[in-house]
């Protein structure tokens, strides 16, 4: 099936046969007559478009006028009765009884619009319309109110979990408190009642972080403030990496640390220095600080003790030796025995000894 | 049909490479060949092997045929393969039909990384029907008697996927290496690079020391021919410390802290 061109912008198309079936001198009254019914309904243009042809064939502008006129008057009742109306009338024209059109136009009209509207239906459909204006209105505070619920909520929640760890943090403290060599627990407490404060969370991670780096010595009290302070600056932004930094778990809380940390610290090259005293030694070794020293008896023949932290020199690279001679020092000793001495062998030495080389 | 062989001269070894017994390694080896008994040789990368067979055969006076072996590595690519060159198709020894017409040695350097259907197509070479079938030519070639094959294997490599079979292992003589004790590898080192006493015994220091780190984070220890890059490095005017670096310290792992104390190890001695 071939078409014909667009008529105006109703978005209809006129099949070329339709079109071709118009006299020519009327094609373009014709599409115009289209596109103008068009603009009521679509479904009337498309009617309209395939009576039309056969009206205009008869070369009776009246007609035209009079079909048009109709067909308008009862879409606007109705556009379905509209369209039944369009596909009917030009039949009704051709009828003997020039009247017939119009009573059938008249009847179709009446039927669609009913009878006029009583007064209580009137009021009704103004209640409505009232009630619906105010359900309208409504809608945006009940929107309001459920975010605010679901606001609360959330709120609660993370109280409970503020109560919960502050709960935790209360049982732990002491202990860690007890842990904490005197001299550091104003400062300590100081700094994680300000974490505590913000994030109870955060302060149980603050907590036993800040028990090492005092402890260990590996920040100074001034240290472990400002390393604190930086902590409350990456909380304030974000929780979860706030919690991060503050058990060290974050590359930002090492950085902090390394600008603020004094000497060298053991933790960071107890690897390089074990396999560089296995590789001398030739036996397994393990490197221990001297703060894990609770009971010597705890320490085999092949461990190595080295301070915490190694703060001798201002520079790492000159720590870092003086940790190596250290651990030289250690391997050597386990390589040739010093601690597998023990008292118990001295008789059977002696006896070994006395037999390799008998008194004259 | 034409056939294309490679010319077994190219095989011959010229000069005597240089290679210094660690033990009975000669002997063993020499006994082998005369009574016709495949040969396996065991050890880690880079103690002497390769330099071992090579010697054997100029000291036997047999060509040498090596395959550095490899996972894409098929029984075609050992045997021999029809190809196309021109307007005809030829056949193709492979090296090791090659070695097998020339009764020379051929030596597969780790076998365990080919593929499984090469060792099917050695068996019939190391027992006593010492014969190699050319399957796709359908002819088989019978070794002459001073045809030996020798194929290497590094055990600190293998695992259940890659290994070779018992009935691989047991149609083999073995002959294990190890690192050379610290008097020979100085010796060797001082041969091989020219690097005076001195040198050549921190050298074996450092890598006596860093061997222990086998077990501890290495795969394997410092071998004898890294030592030999870091003499002819060190002899090349290159300062001790960064040749060692260099050629032991970084090629045998990517380990940063493995890395560090190694360099510490070489600073002690350098």
């Amino acid at each position: 099936m071939t078409f014909g061109p667009a008529v105006g912008n109703v978005g209809m198309y006129v099949a070329r046969e339709m079109l071709v079936s118009v006299p020519e001198d009327q094609r373009q009254a014709y599409l115009r007559m289209v596109e103008e019914i068009s603009d009521l309904k679509y479904q009337l243009g498309v009617e309209v478009a395939r009576q039309l042809p056969r009206l205009l064939a008869e070369h009776d502008p009246g007609l035209v006028a009079r079909y048009l006129s109709q067909v308008r008057a009862v879409a606007a009742t109705g556009w379905k009765s509209g369209v039944e109306v369009a596909k009917q009338l030009p039949d009704l024209y051709d009828a003997p009884d020039e009247t017939l059109a119009d009573a059938y136009v008249a009847i179709i009209s009446d039927a669609t619009v009913g009878p006029a509207e009583d007064a209580e239906t009137s009021q009704l459909s103004g209640e409505l319309d009232t009630l619906e204006r105010q359900l309208r209105e409504m809608e945006p505070k009940v929107k309001r109110a459920q975010e605010l619920r679901t606001l609360l909520a959330a709120r609660d929640r993370r109280d409970e979990k503020r109560r919960k760890h502050a709960v935790e943090l209360a049982s732990a403290l002491p202990p860690i408190l007890a842990r904490l060599r005197p001299r550091y627990r104003p400062p300590y407490l100081t700094q994680v009642r300000q974490v505590a404060a913000a994030d109870p969370e955060a302060s149980l991670e603050a907590a036993d972080t800040l028990l090492d780096l005092l402890n260990g010595e590996r920040v100074s009290p001034e240290g472990a403030a400002e390393w604190v302070e930086r902590g409350l600056e990456v909380l304030e932004r974000n929780k979860e990496v706030g919690r991060g930094y503050f058990r060290l778990g974050s590359k930002y809380a090492l950085e902090v640390l390394d600008e603020l940390k004094e000497g060298l610290a053991l933790k960071s090259v107890a690897r390089v220095l074990k396999l560089y005293a296995t590789a001398l030694s030739g036996r397994e070794v393990a490197i221990r600080g001297t703060n894990e020293l609770t009971a010597l008896e705890a320490y085999g023949d092949d461990h190595i003790l080295l301070p915490p932290e190694m703060r001798f020199f201002e520079e790492d690279a000159a720590n870092f030796t003086a940790y190596k001679v250290a651990t030289a020092h250690g391997a050597g000793r386990i390589e040739f025995g010093t601690y597998g001495f023990s008292l118990a062998d001295i008789p059977q030495t002696v006896a070994r000894l006395q037999a390799r080389y008998p008194r004259p | 049909m034409a056939v294309e062989s490679q010319r077994v001269e190219d095989y011959r070894l010229a000069k005597e490479p240089y290679y210094l017994p660690l033990r009975n390694e000669v002997e063993l080896f020499e006994a082998a060949y005369h009574q016709r008994l495949p040969v396996m040789l065991k050890g880690p990368t880079g103690c002497g092997k390769t330099r071992f067979v090579e010697h054997m055969s100029w000291r036997l006076e047999r060509t040498l045929v090596t395959v550095a072996c490899h996972e894409d590595l098929t029984a075609s690519d050992l045997v021999g393969k029809y190809t196309l060159r021109g307007d005809e198709t030829i056949w193709q020894d492979g090296p090791l039909t090659t070695a097998v017409k020339a009764g020379g040695i051929a030596y597969l350097d780790e076998i365990v990384e080919a593929r499984k259907d090469t060792t099917v197509v050695i068996h019939p070479l190391t027992d006593d029907r010492r014969m190699l079938p050319l399957e796709k030519k359908g002819e088989i070639v019978q070794a002459p008697d001073d045809f030996l094959l020798v194929i290497s294997y590094n055990p600190g490599y293998q695992s259940v996927l890659k290994d070779l079979k018992h009935s691989t292992k047991q149609r083999f003589v073995a002959i294990e290496f190890d690192y050379p004790p610290p008097e020979l590898e100085e010796t060797i080192l001082k041969n091989e690079t020219g690097v005076d006493d001195d040198v050549a015994s921190k050298l074996v220091k450092i890598a006596e020391k860093v061997r222990n780190l086998r077990t501890h984070g290495l795969e394997e220890g410092v071998s004898t021919r890294l030592l030999v890059y870091a003499g002819q490095l060190i002899v090349h005017g290159v300062e001790p410390i960064a040749a060692c670096e260099a050629t032991i310290c970084k090629p045998i792992t990517d380990d940063l802290e493995m890395q560090r104390s190694i360099v510490e190890i070489i600073a002690t001695q350098f």
